[in-house]
């Protein structure tokens, strides 16, 4: 036996590098003609789950950016609510009724029609499998009920302005094929029946799955192309080689320094646009340890920032450096210009900063250290996620801007679920963290000051994990829940911006960009700079804003 | 036979002793699944979310040596729980997804090597001082110090990128119907040639250095001497007589490496976007995925412990001695 191995082996290798070298032509062949490669989730081999009430993470993609449509989309760059599934909306009974008429002619994948119906059924689930409302819609709902095939009341418990928003991005699921299903909150849905423009699973494989288009689509002639491709990439270096070679037309990752990575390898076809609509990334203090509990102390420190270098370093000038609304681009519309021209403690001014801390009693001791009244000296972590690099360099910067004015900060990593624990407990003095998004800026408001978002120190915060609360931010924010009339809401968002101005509950370094990149070779008509209609990254599908792209991307 | 049970044994208590730390090793580890997942959304979670997680996932408060005896229980009907993950798919499922890959591209990998490698081993032996035995030991040992990772960066950048000879990741193309068609199987080999190139490379010195190292001091022994005295054949010496008995320690390396090929493969899985089980372990971890986590292990470990008790019974066919004094 082995004799013959041994004679055998050298022909045979020879024969194997032979089929190989035949084989291996550059061999790339592009997707077929009106099929979108999208890169949004990063996998090694895709699990086959369509549910759009479960938690986000486990349902691909196109469930809720592309399959399953909400009742209103949130555009986040024109800051405009959209009639989509619903055609409008009526507060009724002194704002504890709302009422909402759904489009008339839209049907289901497979041709029933959508009525009211399934809009009750849907909150309805919601209300029977807790685990589904991922919103909370049911801590501020008494009752949902349909009216007519195109009516539907929403009973208030009391009365709350912003759970519009909520109710507004629920994606909505047919009755007649969910009726029967007795777990949802564990149903995969391998065949989805929806309303979106893509709705049929074409392909499923474990490397790759093609989501074609609705046949019934509401949108008569849209979506303007066939398919949705998904090739499974399982990390963001896999992926951006992928957009590179024009392997995908449609992605939303990180990538550094794009312009020479990515746009100078062929600047006629490849394209991003960052629009600064992410949330903002905020340096926060623990506010129930002095000093921080000292506002002069706070905004003593935030002085001591040099953002731009921030900007610079960390982020490789995508973003820019926070103003003193600590709103993100995406709140356009509600921002404050006033506020935040005066705010100017979110400007780099260290020596002003430190003569801020001398008048405040906070003196350098011998050692070039500023200390607590009772001598004990500042020296402080900024805690980090480790292996995030973009807050791991800004800490740096933040730790280099703080030792100029007396205030030793050192770096400090950790490992996601310790850090995550440290802030949610309130067991840290500094800490990078991000901010919550909203289509107002009441939920980033009340998740930076309200009272009622204070967790004692060791009991797990959602939000909130300075531990600060404003009772003029709790006046203005219970205003802000009562006010139904959008140029009223603007003075009381006006008035947060104020306070939280004022009284600098928190550090706001820069707002985050929403990563997209596309390539023009095959599809036009994706937003840029230029044409700005929409956010333009596959990562916004939580309040349905892909199907704005979705629906008006054409093929070449 | 006594010895093979004896070994029987052996093996059901450290199956035993590895599903406990299985199941205690990831408890240990700080956060739990709900927290884990917020990693990946950075502020687009709205907080109400968190309960609606912990509902779905349905988290015991219950001792946890009552969930121990529970998870022990399961294993035991082959049931290995719910994916938090790859929700609500069960574990068995998402493991079968990559495991047939890893087996198939790590497995080849182990086996090409350890046939190459042993071959070159006993010839750079036999022709001690050829120019074989000058300079491939060397030279291997050399490909080999280098890390694995950047190794397989610098072929899949060079090979696939630069050169445009290999595919750049994936098992097959992604255009092809996984089938017992010709173009299909070829289409696989293809892909699977650069990461079980990267991998040969890089352990081939290994093995090639324990055979030739072993043959050295066997060829010098009495009995081998004995079969050139009688005038054998050098190749009938090489193989029967030397090669035979030197075979042993890299029998117990080869057994090693066949039970880690599953666990190890991490690194060529993540560089060439390999649909395998490696990468599903370092999403079980980045999710704190308690259930996916003790399955892999649990693949993992049967793994180690069959291919060890498959090397047993070979041992038993090469070395007359490990048969015991009964027989």
């Amino acid at each position: 036996m082995r004799r013959i191995v041994l004679r055998w082996t050298p022909p045979l290798a020879l024969v194997a590098a032979l089929a190989f070298g035949a084989g291996c032509a550059r061999h790339r062949a592009p997707a077929a003609q009106g099929v979108l490669v999208v890169s949004q989730e990063q996998q090694s081999s895709w699990v086959r789950n369509f549910n759009p009430l479960t938690t986000a993470t486990s349902a691909r993609w196109p469930t809720l950016a592309g399959i399953y449509e909400p009742l209103f989309v949130f555009n986040s760059v024109k800051t405009e609510v959209v009639p989509w599934l619903a055609v409008a909306r009526e507060w009724r009974n002194d704002n504890r009724v709302l009422r909402i008429t759904t489009r008339d002619s839209v049907l289901w994948s497979d041709g029933t029609p959508f009525t009211a119906k399934d809009v009750a059924f849907t909150f309805d689930l919601l209300r029977r499998f807790r685990a589904l409302d991922r919103r909370g819609v049911w801590g501020f709902l008494e009752g949902v009920r349909a009216i007519d095939a195109r009516t539907v009341d929403f009973q208030f418990q009391r009365v709350f302005i912003p759970g519009f928003d909520e109710i507004a991005a629920q994606q909505i699921v047919p009755e007649h094929a969910w009726r029967d299903v007795a777990d949802p909150v564990a149903y995969p849905n391998e065949t989805p029946v929806a309303t979106g423009p893509f709705t049929e699973v074409r392909v499923f494989r474990n490397q790759v799955y093609e989501i074609g288009r609705n046949p019934h689509y509401w949108q008569h002639g849209r979506p303007f192309f066939e398919a949705l491709r998904f090739p499974a990439y399982p990390s963001n270096d896999r992926a951006n080689l992928a957009l590179v070679f024009n392997e995908v037309d449609w992605a939303g990752n990180f990538i550094p320094a794009v312009d020479r990575v990515f746009v100078s390898r062929q600047p006629a076809s490849h394209h991003y646009w960052f629009p600064l609509t992410g949330s903002t990334i905020f340096l926060y203090v623990n506010t129930t340890r002095p000093p921080f509990d000292d506002v002069r102390v706070r905004k003593a420190i935030s002085m001591a920032i040099d953002r731009d270098l921030v900007n610079d370093v960390a982020l490789y000038r995508y973003s820019r450096p926070s103003d003193a609304t600590g709103l993100s681009d995406g709140y356009a519309a509600w921002h404050d210009d006033t506020v935040a021209a005066h705010g100017d403690w979110v400007r780099h001014q260290p020596a002003e900063a430190a003569r801020m801390l001398d008048e405040a009693g906070y003196r350098l001791n011998a050692d070039g250290v500023r200390c607590l009244l009772d001598g004990t000296p500042w020296r402080y972590e900024i805690l980090c996620v480790s292996g995030w690099s973009d807050w791991v360099r800004a800490s740096q910067v933040i730790a280099r801007g703080l030792g100029e004015i007396g205030i030793q900060a050192s770096v400090r990593t950790n490992d996601f679920s310790a850090w995550f624990q440290r802030v949610q407990e309130g067991n840290f003095d500094l800490s990078l963290g991000w901010s919550f998004e909203g289509p107002t800026p009441y939920l980033f408001y009340r998740w930076l000051m309200s009272s009622a978002t204070v967790k004692p120190v060791g009991e797990v915060a959602a939000g909130n994990w300075h531990r600060y609360g404003s009772p003029a931010a709790d006046s203005a924010l219970t205003a802000f829940e009562r006010e139904p009339d959008p140029a009223a809401q603007g003075r009381i968002s006006d008035r947060m911006q104020q306070i939280f101005s004022a009284e600098a509950p928190a550090i706001p370094l820069y707002p985050n960009p929403s990563w997209a990149e596309y390539n023009t070779e095959r599809f036009s008509g994706f937003p840029s700079a230029q044409d700005a209609y929409a956010d333009p990254s596959p990562n916004k599908f939580d309040r349905g804003e892909c199907l704005l792209v979705l629906t008006s991307l054409r093929p070449r | 036979m006594r010895y093979i049970l004896r070994r029987l044994g052996f093996y059901l208590i450290a199956a035993w002793a590895a599903l406990t730390l299985n199941f205690f090793l990831p408890r240990l580890m700080p956060g739990d699944p709900t927290t884990a997942l917020f990693a990946r959304f950075r502020g687009r979670l709205a907080p109400e979310a968190m309960d609606a997680l912990r509902e779905t996932f349905g988290f015991t408060q219950a001792p946890l040596i009552n969930q121990y005896v529970t998870y022990l229980s399961h294993v035991l009907r082959g049931d290995l729980g719910i994916s938090v993950a790859y929700f609500p798919a069960p574990v068995s499922e998402v493991i079968a997804t990559g495991l047939m890959w890893t087996l198939f591209l790590a497995g080849t990998a182990v086996i090409i090597s350890f046939t190459i490698g042993t071959l070159l081993g006993i010839v750079s032996a036999w022709k001690r001082r050829g120019w074989l035995d000058t300079w491939l030991p060397s030279t291997l040992v050399f490909l080999g110090a280098f890390p694995y990772f950047w190794l397989a960066m610098v072929a899949l950048y060079v090979l696939g990128f630069t050169l445009g000879w290999f595919p750049l990741g994936h098992a097959y193309g992604d255009d092809l119907t996984p089938g017992f068609t010709f173009e299909f199987i070829a289409d696989v080999f293809r892909h699977a040639a650069l990461p079980v190139g990267t991998v040969v490379i890089a352990t081939l010195g290994g093995w090639l250095l324990t055979m030739r190292n072993s043959m050295i001091s066997i060829l010098g022994s009495d009995f081998v001497n004995l079969a050139r005295a009688k005038g054998l054949s050098p190749r009938r010496v090489v193989m029967r007589y030397a090669a035979r008995n030197a075979l042993l320690p890299s029998v117990t390396g080869f057994g090693m490496a066949l039970g880690f090929v599953l666990g190890g493969s991490l690194l060529t899985e993540i560089v060439f976007s390999y649909p395998g089980q490696g990468y599903l372990l370092v999403q079980a971890v980045r999710n704190q995925d308690y259930a996916l986590m003790q399955g892999i292990f649990l693949v993992i470990t049967l793994a180690v412990l069959g291919a060890n008790w498959l090397v047993d019974l070979v041992y038993l066919w090469l070395d007359p001695r490990t048969r015991g004094p009964a027989s």
